[in-house]
């Protein structure tokens, strides 16, 4: 079976040897990586410092509560006491690290349902496209049938134009502030 | 590995929390450690835990002053550009997947418009159609019909001369303007459409534009309306069209 990517499959522990694909692998794997060690403090309350130097020799990282007292604490090796001003510093950042997972969590199940709707809208074009021609894609439609699409589709413009023309919204233009379109 | 989906919050169960902590900052470690090897480069990881007094570190102590040191020998500018805590991370996030978001709605719209589009073609009506409906319905007819003239284009260039057309049975009624209206029962030679099909009421009210003027009935009574407008549309709007 070809895949498109190489998701899922196994891969060998070495260095990648094409430089294009290293790239994007690490790119895709460091986003990934912080992702999991983001997760990993909210779930469990860890306090996490990553630093990740870049083939292009730039440097990411990652730190809850942040990178630098992570890394201090860490060269340090004390463990000072948290005076009671930085620990209620902490706390308000953890009240808005709440506050914001839960926005994501909102956002990535809307995105979710987007997709499956999607998903079902496809489904139904796939299977209306078994018997009704005119909805194959245009390329692959022959020209006697194409020539009755057009006459048909130029009807159905004339029809929307004149349904547009009689709506409440006077003076309304036509196909005008089209909500996508243009976008496109 | 779990199949259900995990809450994005505090792990308020303690035994639940201590497991979840282990598990998943071994896996921590083993990403950290194939980015490292895949791509070779250099990195390393601090875990502080309520279980430890000493944090776990990857790859061991001297690779990890290694590279702080590396770290902070650059300068404090170059330092700061790509750092982000869990505040301006999640950000992150939140933005891509409303960029994603987005997108996908878009998509989404353009499949609903042109499902309306291939309604209308075989004979329902436009009279339950919102304003936005209808301004984007005219604007995929136009895109399409664009690529509908191209097409016949390329193939009128590069066909040879047909032999004489067999009249089309439909011919005459193209000319002269009534709708074209393209069956759903596919016939056997794909070609007739038999005038006969058309219901009855959908040439009559082609044929009289009077009639048109009980379509503004945006909002009326209980007729069914497309609501495309609000983002709750996971209840398809194909209830509407499909009987």
């Amino acid at each position: 079976m070809t895949r498109k990517s190489r998701g899922r499959q196994k891969i060998e522990m070495t260095r990648m040897s094409k430089e294009s694909n290293l790239l994007v692998t690490f790119s895709k794997r460091r986003s990934g990586l912080f992702k999991k060690a983001s997760e990993l403090c909210t779930l469990c309350s860890a306090e996490i410092a990553i630093i990740v130097f870049s083939p292009g020799k730039k440097v990411f990282s990652f730190g809850h509560p942040c990178v630098e007292s992570i890394v201090n604490r860490y060269l340090m090796k004390n463990s000072t006491p948290s005076s009671s001003t930085l620990q209620l510093m902490e706390a308000h950042r953890n009240a808005s690290v709440r506050e914001l997972n839960m926005q994501l969590t909102n956002m990535l199940s809307q995105l979710e349902a987007e997709k499956q709707c999607g998903e079902e809208l496809s489904k139904i074009r796939k299977a209306s496209q078994g018997t009704c021609w005119w909805e194959a894609p245009i390329n692959e439609i022959g020209l006697q049938e194409l020539e009755q699409l057009k006459a048909a589709m130029e009807e159905l413009k004339k029809n929307v134009a004149n349904e547009d023309g009689e709506a409440h919204w006077g003076g309304v233009k036509l196909f005008a502030g089209c909500s996508w379109g243009v976008e496109f | 590995m779990t199949r259900k989906k995990v809450k994005l919050a505090f792990i308020t169960n303690d035994s639940a929390r201590k497991a979840t902590f282990k598990k998943r900052k071994k896996g921590l470690m083993k990403k950290v450690s194939e980015l490292s090897t895949l791509c070779g480069i250099d990195t390393c990881a601090i875990i502080y835990s309520p279980y430890e007094s000493q944090p776990e570190v990857w790859p061991d102590t001297r690779g990890v002053h290694r590279v702080l040191a590396q770290f902070k020998r650059m300068p404090e500018m170059e330092q700061s550009k790509k750092m982000v805590n869990q505040e301006s991370f999640i950000r992150q996030r939140i933005a891509k997947a409303s960029e994603q978001l987005k997108k996908q709605h878009k998509e989404n719209r353009e499949k609903e418009i042109t499902q309306v589009m291939y309604q209308c073609l075989t004979g329902k009506g436009l009279q339950n159609l919102m304003m936005a409906d209808l301004n984007d319905l005219g604007w995929l007819i136009d895109q399409n019909l664009k690529e509908i003239y191209k097409r016949i284009d390329e193939l009128k260039k590069t066909a040879p001369p047909p032999p004489p057309p067999r009249p089309p049975p439909e011919a005459p009624q193209v000319t002269t303007g009534n709708l074209h209206l393209l069956q759903e029962q596919k016939p056997a030679v794909g070609l007739t459409m038999d005038a006969m099909q058309r219901p009855q009421w959908f040439t009559d009210w082609m044929n009289n534009p009077s009639d048109h003027q009980q379509m503004n009935s945006f909002g009326h009574g209980d007729e069914m309306m497309l609501s495309f407008t609000d983002n709750n549309h996971n209840t398809m709007w194909s209830n509407a069209f499909f009987p």
